[in-house]
Protein backbone atom coordinates (compact mmCIF):
# COMPACT_ATOMS: atom_id res chain seq x y z
CA UNK A 1 0.00 0.00 0.00
CA UNK A 2 1.31 3.41 -0.84
CA UNK A 3 0.62 6.10 1.69
CA UNK A 4 0.47 8.78 -0.93
CA UNK A 5 -3.07 9.36 -2.10
CA UNK A 6 -3.22 10.06 -5.77
CA UNK A 7 -3.95 13.72 -6.26
CA UNK A 8 -5.92 14.18 -9.43
CA UNK A 9 -6.84 17.80 -8.83
CA UNK A 10 -6.32 20.64 -11.28
CA UNK A 11 -5.60 24.22 -10.22
CA UNK A 12 -5.35 27.04 -12.70
CA UNK A 13 -4.60 30.66 -11.84
CA UNK A 14 -4.62 33.51 -14.34
CA UNK A 15 -3.31 31.29 -17.13
CA UNK A 16 -2.24 33.15 -20.27
CA UNK A 17 -0.90 32.31 -23.70
CA UNK A 18 0.22 34.65 -26.47
CA UNK A 19 1.18 33.55 -29.93
CA UNK A 20 2.93 35.36 -32.69
CA UNK A 21 1.16 34.61 -35.93
CA UNK A 22 2.21 35.49 -39.46
CA UNK A 23 -0.26 37.13 -41.71
CA UNK A 24 -0.38 36.65 -45.42
CA UNK A 25 -2.62 38.16 -48.03
CA UNK A 26 -4.22 35.63 -50.36
CA UNK A 27 -2.73 34.79 -53.74
CA UNK A 28 0.76 34.46 -55.10
CA UNK A 29 1.64 38.15 -54.79
CA UNK A 30 0.56 38.06 -51.18
CA UNK A 31 2.79 35.04 -50.61
CA UNK A 32 5.72 36.77 -52.29
CA UNK A 33 5.22 39.90 -50.20
CA UNK A 34 4.98 37.79 -47.07
CA UNK A 35 8.13 35.85 -47.99
CA UNK A 36 10.15 39.06 -48.30
CA UNK A 37 8.57 41.00 -45.49
CA UNK A 38 6.70 38.95 -42.94
CA UNK A 39 4.01 40.71 -40.99
CA UNK A 40 3.41 39.25 -37.59
CA UNK A 41 0.79 39.95 -35.02
CA UNK A 42 0.53 39.00 -31.38
CA UNK A 43 -2.56 36.94 -30.62
CA UNK A 44 -3.77 36.43 -27.09
CA UNK A 45 -5.30 32.97 -27.19
CA UNK A 46 -5.86 32.62 -23.46
CA UNK A 47 -6.23 35.74 -21.32
CA UNK A 48 -6.19 34.97 -17.62
CA UNK A 49 -8.17 31.79 -16.98
CA UNK A 50 -8.65 30.50 -13.40
CA UNK A 51 -10.48 27.44 -12.07
CA UNK A 52 -10.07 24.48 -9.71
CA UNK A 53 -11.14 20.90 -10.26
CA UNK A 54 -11.61 18.34 -7.52
CA UNK A 55 -10.27 14.82 -8.05
CA UNK A 56 -12.82 12.74 -9.92
CA UNK A 57 -14.74 15.70 -11.27
CA UNK A 58 -15.96 15.68 -14.87
CA UNK A 59 -16.29 19.09 -16.49
CA UNK A 60 -17.39 20.17 -19.90
CA UNK A 61 -15.25 22.83 -21.47
CA UNK A 62 -17.27 24.84 -23.98
CA UNK A 63 -16.71 27.79 -26.20
CA UNK A 64 -16.77 28.79 -29.86
CA UNK A 65 -13.97 27.80 -32.22
CA UNK A 66 -10.80 29.66 -31.44
CA UNK A 67 -11.95 30.57 -27.92
CA UNK A 68 -8.85 29.02 -26.37
CA UNK A 69 -10.12 25.58 -25.30
CA UNK A 70 -7.45 23.53 -27.03
CA UNK A 71 -4.70 25.98 -26.09
CA UNK A 72 -5.73 25.68 -22.45
CA UNK A 73 -5.74 21.88 -22.59
CA UNK A 74 -2.33 21.89 -24.25
CA UNK A 75 -0.92 24.11 -21.52
CA UNK A 76 -2.41 21.85 -18.84
CA UNK A 77 -0.85 18.79 -20.44
CA UNK A 78 2.56 20.46 -20.70
CA UNK A 79 2.72 20.75 -24.50
CA UNK A 80 2.69 24.53 -24.52
CA UNK A 81 4.51 26.76 -22.11
CA UNK A 82 2.14 29.38 -20.66
CA UNK A 83 3.05 33.04 -21.27
CA UNK A 84 1.81 33.83 -17.76
CA UNK A 85 -0.07 32.52 -14.78
CA UNK A 86 0.13 29.20 -13.01
CA UNK A 87 -1.15 25.69 -13.50
CA UNK A 88 -0.90 22.68 -11.21
CA UNK A 89 -2.15 19.34 -12.41
CA UNK A 90 -1.99 16.25 -10.15
CA UNK A 91 0.45 18.18 -7.99
CA UNK A 92 2.86 18.95 -10.85
CA UNK A 93 3.71 21.99 -12.88
CA UNK A 94 2.81 20.82 -16.42
CA UNK A 95 5.40 22.86 -18.34
CA UNK A 96 8.23 20.92 -16.69
CA UNK A 97 6.91 17.74 -18.29
CA UNK A 98 8.34 15.47 -15.62
CA UNK A 99 8.00 11.77 -16.37
CA UNK A 100 5.89 11.21 -13.23
CA UNK A 101 3.51 13.95 -14.36
CA UNK A 102 3.19 12.57 -17.89
CA UNK A 103 2.39 9.12 -16.49
CA UNK A 104 -0.60 10.58 -14.65
CA UNK A 105 -2.25 12.42 -17.50
CA UNK A 106 -3.39 11.88 -21.02
CA UNK A 107 -4.49 14.14 -23.83
CA UNK A 108 -6.83 12.74 -26.45
CA UNK A 109 -7.24 14.79 -29.58
CA UNK A 110 -10.09 13.69 -31.78
CA UNK A 111 -8.39 15.11 -34.84
CA UNK A 112 -4.92 13.68 -34.36
CA UNK A 113 -3.72 10.14 -34.08
CA UNK A 114 -0.85 8.46 -32.36
CA UNK A 115 -1.43 4.91 -33.62
CA UNK A 116 1.14 3.57 -36.07
CA UNK A 117 -0.58 3.80 -39.43
CA UNK A 118 0.84 0.69 -41.12
CA UNK A 119 0.52 -1.67 -38.17
CA UNK A 120 -2.34 -3.17 -36.16
CA UNK A 121 -3.36 -1.14 -33.10
CA UNK A 122 -2.01 -3.92 -30.89
CA UNK A 123 1.55 -3.01 -31.95
CA UNK A 124 1.00 0.60 -30.87
CA UNK A 125 -0.33 -0.63 -27.55
CA UNK A 126 2.82 -2.69 -27.00
CA UNK A 127 4.98 0.36 -27.74
CA UNK A 128 2.98 2.34 -25.18
CA UNK A 129 3.24 -0.50 -22.69
CA UNK A 130 7.02 -0.25 -22.93
CA UNK A 131 7.07 3.56 -22.82
CA UNK A 132 4.85 3.74 -19.74
CA UNK A 133 6.48 0.67 -18.17
CA UNK A 134 3.16 -1.08 -17.64
CA UNK A 135 3.53 -4.52 -16.09
CA UNK A 136 2.23 -7.45 -18.14
CA UNK A 137 -0.40 -8.19 -15.50
CA UNK A 138 -1.77 -4.63 -15.51
CA UNK A 139 -1.56 -4.45 -19.30
CA UNK A 140 -3.65 -7.59 -19.75
CA UNK A 141 -6.17 -6.55 -17.10
CA UNK A 142 -6.59 -3.11 -18.71
CA UNK A 143 -6.86 -4.57 -22.20
CA UNK A 144 -9.51 -7.05 -21.07
CA UNK A 145 -11.52 -4.25 -19.54
CA UNK A 146 -11.17 -1.87 -22.51
CA UNK A 147 -11.93 -4.63 -25.00
CA UNK A 148 -15.18 -5.29 -23.18
CA UNK A 149 -16.32 -1.69 -22.65
CA UNK A 150 -15.23 -0.37 -26.05
CA UNK A 151 -15.97 -3.51 -28.03
CA UNK A 152 -12.46 -3.82 -29.42
CA UNK A 153 -12.55 -7.56 -30.09
CA UNK A 154 -11.78 -8.27 -33.71
CA UNK A 155 -10.34 -4.85 -34.62
CA UNK A 156 -7.08 -4.94 -32.65
CA UNK A 157 -5.26 -7.08 -35.20
CA UNK A 158 -6.32 -5.11 -38.27
CA UNK A 159 -3.95 -2.55 -39.73
CA UNK A 160 -4.88 0.88 -38.43
CA UNK A 161 -5.17 2.34 -41.94
CA UNK A 162 -7.89 -0.23 -42.68
CA UNK A 163 -10.05 0.70 -39.68
CA UNK A 164 -13.12 2.90 -39.89
CA UNK A 165 -12.99 6.31 -38.22
CA UNK A 166 -15.04 5.05 -35.28
CA UNK A 167 -12.92 1.92 -34.81
CA UNK A 168 -9.78 4.00 -34.97
CA UNK A 169 -11.08 6.46 -32.39
CA UNK A 170 -11.84 3.61 -30.00
CA UNK A 171 -8.30 2.31 -30.42
CA UNK A 172 -6.93 5.83 -29.96
CA UNK A 173 -8.80 6.11 -26.68
CA UNK A 174 -7.53 2.73 -25.52
CA UNK A 175 -3.95 3.68 -26.45
CA UNK A 176 -4.24 6.99 -24.62
CA UNK A 177 -5.67 5.43 -21.44
CA UNK A 178 -3.62 2.24 -21.33
CA UNK A 179 -1.44 3.63 -18.55
CA UNK A 180 -4.54 4.43 -16.45
CA UNK A 181 -3.99 8.18 -16.15
CA UNK A 182 -5.71 10.07 -13.34
CA UNK A 183 -6.31 13.27 -15.26
CA UNK A 184 -7.88 13.10 -18.73
CA UNK A 185 -7.87 15.97 -21.18
CA UNK A 186 -10.27 15.04 -23.95
CA UNK A 187 -10.35 17.40 -26.90
CA UNK A 188 -13.27 16.57 -29.17
CA UNK A 189 -13.09 12.82 -28.55
CA UNK A 190 -16.25 12.14 -30.54
CA UNK A 191 -15.74 14.42 -33.52
CA UNK A 192 -16.97 12.94 -36.78
CA UNK A 193 -18.43 9.82 -35.16
CA UNK A 194 -21.95 8.57 -35.75
CA UNK A 195 -24.47 8.65 -32.92
CA UNK A 196 -23.95 5.03 -31.82
CA UNK A 197 -20.22 5.41 -31.76
CA UNK A 198 -20.51 8.68 -29.83
CA UNK A 199 -22.65 6.89 -27.28
CA UNK A 200 -20.14 4.07 -26.80
CA UNK A 201 -17.27 6.57 -26.41
CA UNK A 202 -19.34 8.42 -23.77
CA UNK A 203 -20.11 5.18 -21.96
CA UNK A 204 -16.43 4.34 -21.94
CA UNK A 205 -15.44 7.72 -20.49
CA UNK A 206 -18.15 7.48 -17.83
CA UNK A 207 -17.07 3.96 -16.93
CA UNK A 208 -13.41 4.96 -16.71
CA UNK A 209 -14.24 7.97 -14.53
CA UNK A 210 -16.27 5.83 -12.12
CA UNK A 211 -13.81 2.96 -12.00
CA UNK A 212 -10.64 5.00 -11.43
CA UNK A 213 -11.98 8.24 -9.99
CA UNK A 214 -10.18 10.12 -12.76
CA UNK A 215 -10.62 13.84 -13.29
CA UNK A 216 -11.89 14.61 -16.79
CA UNK A 217 -11.96 17.80 -18.82
CA UNK A 218 -13.91 17.39 -22.01
CA UNK A 219 -14.39 19.69 -24.96
CA UNK A 220 -16.91 18.82 -27.60
CA UNK A 221 -18.93 20.20 -30.44
CA UNK A 222 -21.73 17.86 -29.47
CA UNK A 223 -23.87 19.20 -26.66
CA UNK A 224 -25.00 15.65 -25.92
CA UNK A 225 -21.45 14.68 -24.91
CA UNK A 226 -21.35 17.40 -22.35
CA UNK A 227 -24.85 16.98 -20.96
CA UNK A 228 -24.34 13.20 -20.71
CA UNK A 229 -21.02 13.33 -18.89
CA UNK A 230 -20.49 16.61 -17.10
CA UNK A 231 -22.38 18.26 -14.27
CA UNK A 232 -20.10 21.27 -14.21
CA UNK A 233 -19.47 23.47 -17.21
CA UNK A 234 -16.70 25.92 -17.97
CA UNK A 235 -17.40 28.32 -20.80
CA UNK A 236 -14.53 30.16 -22.43
CA UNK A 237 -14.90 32.96 -24.93
CA UNK A 238 -12.15 35.03 -26.54
CA UNK A 239 -9.63 33.57 -24.11
CA UNK A 240 -11.57 34.35 -20.95
CA UNK A 241 -13.74 32.25 -18.70
CA UNK A 242 -17.29 33.60 -18.93
CA UNK A 243 -19.09 30.90 -16.97
CA UNK A 244 -18.16 28.31 -14.36
CA UNK A 245 -20.97 26.37 -12.70
CA UNK A 246 -23.66 23.73 -12.95
CA UNK A 247 -25.10 22.74 -16.25
CA UNK A 248 -28.52 23.68 -14.82
CA UNK A 249 -27.34 27.19 -13.96
CA UNK A 250 -25.94 27.68 -17.41
CA UNK A 251 -29.30 26.75 -18.84
CA UNK A 252 -30.91 29.36 -16.59
CA UNK A 253 -28.45 32.05 -17.48
CA UNK A 254 -29.88 33.03 -20.81
CA UNK A 255 -31.54 36.43 -20.62
CA UNK A 256 -34.62 34.99 -22.30
CA UNK A 257 -35.75 33.16 -19.20
CA UNK A 258 -37.88 30.03 -19.46
CA UNK A 259 -39.79 28.63 -22.34
CA UNK A 260 -43.49 27.96 -21.81
CA UNK A 261 -45.21 25.45 -24.09
CA UNK A 262 -48.99 25.48 -24.37
CA UNK A 263 -51.49 23.04 -25.76
CA UNK A 264 -54.72 25.00 -26.34
CA UNK A 265 -58.32 23.97 -26.90
CA UNK A 266 -59.15 27.13 -28.86
CA UNK A 267 -56.81 28.92 -31.21
CA UNK A 268 -55.38 32.20 -30.01
CA UNK A 269 -53.64 34.84 -32.11
CA UNK A 270 -49.92 35.57 -31.80
CA UNK A 271 -50.69 39.19 -30.97
CA UNK A 272 -52.87 38.11 -28.10
CA UNK A 273 -50.23 35.79 -26.65
CA UNK A 274 -47.57 38.51 -26.97
CA UNK A 275 -49.17 40.13 -23.91
CA UNK A 276 -47.93 37.22 -21.79
CA UNK A 277 -44.37 36.83 -23.08
CA UNK A 278 -41.88 37.34 -25.90
CA UNK A 279 -40.72 35.29 -28.86
CA UNK A 280 -44.15 33.83 -29.49
CA UNK A 281 -44.69 30.95 -31.90
CA UNK A 282 -48.11 29.60 -32.76
CA UNK A 283 -48.73 26.44 -34.75
CA UNK A 284 -52.42 25.54 -34.79
CA UNK A 285 -53.35 24.71 -31.23
CA UNK A 286 -49.72 24.50 -30.06
CA UNK A 287 -47.92 27.62 -28.96
CA UNK A 288 -44.75 28.55 -27.19
CA UNK A 289 -43.42 31.72 -25.68
CA UNK A 290 -40.60 32.89 -23.44
CA UNK A 291 -41.28 34.47 -20.05
CA UNK A 292 -38.88 36.12 -17.61
CA UNK A 293 -37.48 33.64 -15.13
CA UNK A 294 -38.72 35.50 -12.04
CA UNK A 295 -42.30 35.69 -13.27
CA UNK A 296 -42.79 32.16 -14.49
CA UNK A 297 -45.43 31.13 -11.95
CA UNK A 298 -47.35 34.41 -12.12
CA UNK A 299 -47.52 34.38 -15.91
CA UNK A 300 -48.38 30.69 -16.03
CA UNK A 301 -51.26 31.29 -13.60
CA UNK A 302 -52.58 34.15 -15.76
CA UNK A 303 -52.32 32.01 -18.92
CA UNK A 304 -54.27 29.22 -17.25
CA UNK A 305 -56.90 31.64 -15.97
CA UNK A 306 -57.33 33.68 -19.17
CA UNK A 307 -57.14 30.99 -21.84
CA UNK A 308 -58.58 27.57 -22.44
CA UNK A 309 -55.38 25.58 -21.84
CA UNK A 310 -55.23 21.80 -22.18
CA UNK A 311 -51.61 21.47 -21.12
CA UNK A 312 -48.80 23.75 -20.02
CA UNK A 313 -45.12 22.90 -19.56
CA UNK A 314 -42.21 25.07 -18.51
CA UNK A 315 -38.67 24.20 -19.50
CA UNK A 316 -35.17 25.61 -19.70
CA UNK A 317 -34.15 26.69 -23.17
CA UNK A 318 -31.89 24.21 -24.99
CA UNK A 319 -28.25 24.69 -24.07
CA UNK A 320 -27.46 25.60 -27.68
CA UNK A 321 -29.72 28.64 -27.38
CA UNK A 322 -28.05 29.76 -24.18
CA UNK A 323 -24.62 29.37 -25.72
CA UNK A 324 -25.71 31.32 -28.77
CA UNK A 325 -26.89 34.12 -26.48
CA UNK A 326 -23.68 34.04 -24.47
CA UNK A 327 -21.65 34.42 -27.62
CA UNK A 328 -23.91 36.95 -29.28
CA UNK A 329 -25.07 34.60 -31.98
CA UNK A 330 -21.61 33.59 -33.16
CA UNK A 331 -21.15 29.92 -33.87
CA UNK A 332 -24.71 29.45 -32.71
CA UNK A 333 -25.07 25.80 -33.73
CA UNK A 334 -21.55 24.71 -33.05
CA UNK A 335 -20.70 25.45 -29.48
CA UNK B 1 19.35 2.72 -19.12
CA UNK B 2 18.07 -0.84 -19.56
CA UNK B 3 14.64 0.70 -20.02
CA UNK B 4 15.91 2.78 -22.93
CA UNK B 5 17.60 -0.27 -24.48
CA UNK B 6 14.34 -2.17 -24.15
CA UNK B 7 12.52 0.72 -25.83
CA UNK B 8 15.00 0.69 -28.73
CA UNK B 9 14.30 -3.02 -29.15
CA UNK B 10 10.54 -2.46 -29.21
CA UNK B 11 10.78 0.53 -31.57
CA UNK B 12 13.01 -1.53 -33.87
CA UNK B 13 10.53 -4.40 -33.85
CA UNK B 14 7.62 -2.11 -34.71
CA UNK B 15 9.45 -0.27 -37.48
CA UNK B 16 10.74 -3.53 -39.00
CA UNK B 17 7.25 -5.01 -39.14
CA UNK B 18 6.01 -1.82 -40.78
CA UNK B 19 8.73 -2.01 -43.43
CA UNK B 20 8.06 -5.66 -44.18
CA UNK B 21 4.61 -4.53 -45.30
CA UNK B 22 6.18 -2.94 -48.35
CA UNK B 23 8.49 -5.46 -49.99
CA UNK B 24 9.03 -3.86 -53.37
CA UNK B 25 10.69 -0.93 -51.68
CA UNK B 26 13.59 -3.16 -50.69
CA UNK B 27 14.90 -3.70 -54.21
CA UNK B 28 14.82 -0.01 -54.97
CA UNK B 29 16.84 0.62 -51.84
CA UNK B 30 19.52 -1.93 -52.80
CA UNK B 31 19.87 -0.29 -56.22
CA UNK B 32 20.22 3.11 -54.55
CA UNK B 33 23.05 1.80 -52.36
CA UNK B 34 24.88 0.33 -55.33
CA UNK B 35 24.50 3.58 -57.23
CA UNK B 36 25.88 5.51 -54.30
CA UNK B 37 29.00 3.37 -53.97
CA UNK B 38 29.47 3.41 -57.75
CA UNK B 39 29.61 7.20 -57.81
CA UNK B 40 32.03 7.31 -54.88
CA UNK B 41 34.36 4.75 -56.48
CA UNK B 42 34.17 6.53 -59.83
CA UNK B 43 35.45 9.65 -58.12
CA UNK B 44 38.70 8.08 -57.02
CA UNK B 45 38.96 5.98 -60.18
CA UNK B 46 39.14 9.21 -62.18
CA UNK B 47 41.88 10.58 -59.95
CA UNK B 48 44.02 7.46 -59.72
CA UNK B 49 43.24 6.21 -63.21
CA UNK B 50 45.65 8.76 -64.74
CA UNK B 51 48.83 6.96 -65.83
CA UNK B 52 51.67 7.46 -63.35
CA UNK B 53 49.46 8.73 -60.52
CA UNK B 54 50.47 6.91 -57.35
CA UNK B 55 49.24 9.48 -54.85
CA UNK B 56 46.87 12.45 -54.77
CA UNK B 57 47.56 15.14 -52.18
CA UNK B 58 49.77 12.68 -50.32
CA UNK B 59 47.11 9.94 -50.28
CA UNK B 60 47.80 6.58 -51.92
CA UNK B 61 45.06 4.69 -53.72
CA UNK B 62 44.26 2.44 -50.76
CA UNK B 63 44.31 5.35 -48.31
CA UNK B 64 41.84 7.19 -50.52
CA UNK B 65 39.77 4.01 -50.75
CA UNK B 66 39.72 3.91 -46.97
CA UNK B 67 38.16 7.37 -46.94
CA UNK B 68 35.54 6.22 -49.46
CA UNK B 69 34.80 3.21 -47.26
CA UNK B 70 34.29 5.40 -44.20
CA UNK B 71 32.19 7.77 -46.29
CA UNK B 72 29.89 4.91 -47.35
CA UNK B 73 29.73 3.65 -43.78
CA UNK B 74 28.68 7.11 -42.61
CA UNK B 75 26.16 7.35 -45.45
CA UNK B 76 24.77 4.05 -44.24
CA UNK B 77 24.64 5.28 -40.66
CA UNK B 78 22.73 8.35 -41.80
CA UNK B 79 20.30 6.45 -44.03
CA UNK B 80 19.60 3.69 -41.52
CA UNK B 81 19.58 5.50 -38.20
CA UNK B 82 19.60 9.28 -38.52
CA UNK B 83 17.56 10.33 -41.55
CA UNK B 84 14.45 8.16 -40.99
CA UNK B 85 14.04 9.69 -37.55
CA UNK B 86 15.13 13.27 -37.87
CA UNK B 87 13.42 14.08 -41.16
CA UNK B 88 10.16 13.19 -39.40
CA UNK B 89 10.62 16.05 -36.94
CA UNK B 90 9.53 18.63 -39.49
CA UNK B 91 6.50 16.57 -40.49
CA UNK B 92 5.59 15.96 -36.85
CA UNK B 93 5.76 19.68 -36.10
CA UNK B 94 3.72 20.55 -39.18
CA UNK B 95 0.96 18.02 -38.52
CA UNK B 96 1.07 18.37 -34.74
CA UNK B 97 1.88 14.71 -34.09
CA UNK B 98 4.90 15.97 -32.16
CA UNK B 99 2.30 16.41 -29.41
CA UNK B 100 2.27 12.67 -28.79
CA UNK B 101 6.05 12.48 -28.56
CA UNK B 102 6.12 15.28 -26.03
CA UNK B 103 3.32 13.70 -23.99
CA UNK B 104 5.24 10.48 -23.40
CA UNK B 105 7.18 10.00 -20.16
CA UNK B 106 10.45 9.38 -21.97
CA UNK B 107 13.05 11.89 -23.06
CA UNK B 108 11.61 13.49 -26.18
CA UNK B 109 14.99 13.80 -27.90
CA UNK B 110 15.53 10.09 -27.36
CA UNK B 111 12.03 9.48 -28.71
CA UNK B 112 12.50 11.41 -31.95
CA UNK B 113 16.00 9.99 -32.48
CA UNK B 114 15.35 6.28 -32.04
CA UNK B 115 11.79 5.74 -33.11
CA UNK B 116 12.46 4.49 -36.64
CA UNK B 117 15.07 2.56 -38.60
CA UNK B 118 15.42 2.23 -42.32
CA UNK B 119 16.58 -1.35 -42.60
CA UNK B 120 16.32 -1.11 -46.37
CA UNK B 121 19.57 0.83 -46.47
CA UNK B 122 21.53 -1.63 -44.36
CA UNK B 123 23.38 -2.58 -47.54
CA UNK B 124 25.10 0.83 -47.38
CA UNK B 125 26.52 -0.14 -44.02
CA UNK B 126 27.70 -3.51 -45.32
CA UNK B 127 29.33 -2.04 -48.43
CA UNK B 128 30.98 0.69 -46.35
CA UNK B 129 32.34 -1.79 -43.82
CA UNK B 130 33.56 -4.10 -46.61
CA UNK B 131 35.37 -1.27 -48.44
CA UNK B 132 36.94 0.01 -45.21
CA UNK B 133 38.25 -3.42 -44.20
CA UNK B 134 39.54 -4.34 -47.65
CA UNK B 135 41.30 -0.96 -48.05
CA UNK B 136 42.82 -1.28 -44.58
CA UNK B 137 44.11 -4.76 -45.35
CA UNK B 138 46.39 -3.24 -48.01
CA UNK B 139 47.81 -0.74 -45.53
CA UNK B 140 50.18 -1.19 -42.59
CA UNK B 141 47.82 -0.78 -39.63
CA UNK B 142 48.62 -1.31 -35.95
CA UNK B 143 46.11 -2.44 -33.26
CA UNK B 144 46.58 0.95 -31.58
CA UNK B 145 45.73 2.64 -34.87
CA UNK B 146 42.55 0.58 -35.21
CA UNK B 147 41.47 1.43 -31.67
CA UNK B 148 42.14 5.16 -32.10
CA UNK B 149 40.38 5.15 -35.46
CA UNK B 150 37.36 3.40 -33.93
CA UNK B 151 37.12 5.95 -31.13
CA UNK B 152 37.54 8.87 -33.50
CA UNK B 153 34.96 7.42 -35.84
CA UNK B 154 32.55 7.15 -32.93
CA UNK B 155 33.09 10.87 -32.27
CA UNK B 156 32.45 11.40 -35.97
CA UNK B 157 29.09 9.65 -35.76
CA UNK B 158 28.13 11.76 -32.77
CA UNK B 159 28.97 14.89 -34.79
CA UNK B 160 26.93 13.70 -37.76
CA UNK B 161 23.96 13.05 -35.49
CA UNK B 162 24.31 16.44 -33.79
CA UNK B 163 24.53 18.41 -37.02
CA UNK B 164 21.50 16.58 -38.38
CA UNK B 165 19.56 17.11 -35.19
CA UNK B 166 20.43 20.81 -35.03
CA UNK B 167 19.35 21.30 -38.65
CA UNK B 168 16.14 19.30 -38.16
CA UNK B 169 15.29 21.07 -34.93
CA UNK B 170 14.97 24.36 -36.81
CA UNK B 171 11.65 22.87 -37.96
CA UNK B 172 10.14 24.02 -34.67
CA UNK B 173 10.42 27.56 -36.00
CA UNK B 174 10.52 27.17 -39.78
CA UNK B 175 8.24 24.12 -40.03
CA UNK B 176 9.38 23.02 -43.48
CA UNK B 177 13.05 22.14 -43.55
CA UNK B 178 13.70 19.62 -46.34
CA UNK B 179 16.14 22.05 -47.92
CA UNK B 180 18.12 22.13 -44.73
CA UNK B 181 18.82 18.41 -44.90
CA UNK B 182 19.66 18.80 -48.60
CA UNK B 183 22.22 21.35 -47.49
CA UNK B 184 23.78 18.78 -45.20
CA UNK B 185 23.93 16.12 -47.90
CA UNK B 186 25.49 18.60 -50.30
CA UNK B 187 28.29 19.61 -47.98
CA UNK B 188 28.73 16.07 -46.67
CA UNK B 189 29.47 14.89 -50.22
CA UNK B 190 32.93 16.44 -49.77
CA UNK B 191 33.67 13.79 -47.13
CA UNK B 192 34.23 11.16 -49.82
CA UNK B 193 37.59 12.76 -50.56
CA UNK B 194 40.46 13.12 -48.07
CA UNK B 195 40.19 16.66 -46.79
CA UNK B 196 43.95 17.17 -46.90
CA UNK B 197 43.77 16.68 -50.65
CA UNK B 198 41.88 19.96 -50.97
CA UNK B 199 43.52 23.40 -51.22
CA UNK B 200 44.31 24.95 -47.82
CA UNK B 201 41.33 27.38 -47.59
CA UNK B 202 38.85 24.62 -48.45
CA UNK B 203 40.58 22.35 -45.97
CA UNK B 204 40.24 24.96 -43.21
CA UNK B 205 36.56 25.46 -44.07
CA UNK B 206 35.87 21.72 -43.95
CA UNK B 207 37.66 21.38 -40.62
CA UNK B 208 36.64 24.42 -38.64
CA UNK B 209 33.42 25.68 -40.16
CA UNK B 210 31.72 22.40 -41.00
CA UNK B 211 33.58 19.58 -39.27
CA UNK B 212 33.61 17.30 -42.33
CA UNK B 213 37.31 16.52 -41.85
CA UNK B 214 36.60 14.81 -38.55
CA UNK B 215 34.10 12.44 -40.09
CA UNK B 216 36.15 10.49 -42.64
CA UNK B 217 39.64 11.98 -43.01
CA UNK B 218 40.62 12.00 -39.34
CA UNK B 219 39.68 8.35 -38.59
CA UNK B 220 41.41 7.30 -41.82
CA UNK B 221 44.55 9.16 -40.79
CA UNK B 222 44.42 7.52 -37.37
CA UNK B 223 44.25 4.11 -39.04
CA UNK B 224 47.25 4.82 -41.25
CA UNK B 225 49.22 6.47 -38.44
CA UNK B 226 49.45 9.87 -40.13
CA UNK B 227 47.18 11.78 -37.73
CA UNK B 228 48.45 14.82 -35.85
CA UNK B 229 47.89 14.50 -32.07
CA UNK B 230 46.09 17.86 -31.99
CA UNK B 231 43.33 16.61 -34.32
CA UNK B 232 43.09 13.35 -32.38
CA UNK B 233 42.33 15.27 -29.20
CA UNK B 234 40.13 17.81 -30.94
CA UNK B 235 37.72 15.29 -32.43
CA UNK B 236 36.11 13.95 -29.21
CA UNK B 237 36.08 17.46 -27.76
CA UNK B 238 34.27 18.85 -30.78
CA UNK B 239 31.82 15.93 -30.59
CA UNK B 240 31.10 16.50 -26.90
CA UNK B 241 30.70 20.26 -27.38
CA UNK B 242 28.36 19.74 -30.33
CA UNK B 243 26.31 17.25 -28.34
CA UNK B 244 25.92 19.68 -25.47
CA UNK B 245 25.00 22.57 -27.75
CA UNK B 246 22.45 20.61 -29.77
CA UNK B 247 20.89 19.37 -26.53
CA UNK B 248 20.40 22.98 -25.39
CA UNK B 249 19.11 23.93 -28.81
CA UNK B 250 16.63 21.04 -28.72
CA UNK B 251 15.34 22.02 -25.27
CA UNK B 252 14.91 25.60 -26.42
CA UNK B 253 12.99 24.45 -29.48
CA UNK B 254 10.65 22.27 -27.40
CA UNK B 255 10.01 25.18 -25.05
CA UNK B 256 8.91 27.36 -27.94
CA UNK B 257 6.80 24.62 -29.54
CA UNK B 258 3.45 26.01 -30.58
CA UNK B 259 1.73 22.79 -31.67
CA UNK B 260 -0.34 22.71 -34.86
CA UNK B 261 -3.99 23.58 -34.40
CA UNK B 262 -6.26 20.86 -33.08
Amino acid sequence: MTTRTPDASVHVRDLRKHYVVHEKEPGFLGSLRSFVNRKSRDVEAVRGVSFDLQPGEVVGFLGPNGAGKTTTLKMLSGLLHPSGGEARVAGFEPRRREADFLRRITLVMGQKQQLLWDLPALDSFLVNQAIYEISDAQYHATMREFTEVLGLAGILKKQVRKLSLGERMKCELAAALLHRPQVLFLDEPTIGLDVNMQESVRAFIRDYNERYGATVILTSHYMADVTALARRILVIDAGQLVFDGDLAHLAGRGSGGKRVRLQLRQSVSEAHLARYGSDVKVDGLSAELTVPRAEVSARAARLLADLDVADLTVEDPPIETVMAELFGGREAERV
Amino acid sequence: MTRYLRLIRIFTGATLSAQLEYRANFFGAVLASLGEVGVALLGIAVLFGQPGTAAVGGWSFHQALLVVGLFMLTEGFISVFVQPNLTKIAEAVRTGSMDFTLLKPIDAQFGVSTRYLNMLRVTDLLIGAGLTVSAASHLPVTPGGVLTAALLYLSALVMVYCIWLALSTTAFWFVKTQNVSELFSGVFGAARFPVTAFPVPVRAFLTFVVPIAFITTVPAQALTGTLSPALAVASPLVAAALFGLTRLFWLKAVASYTSASS
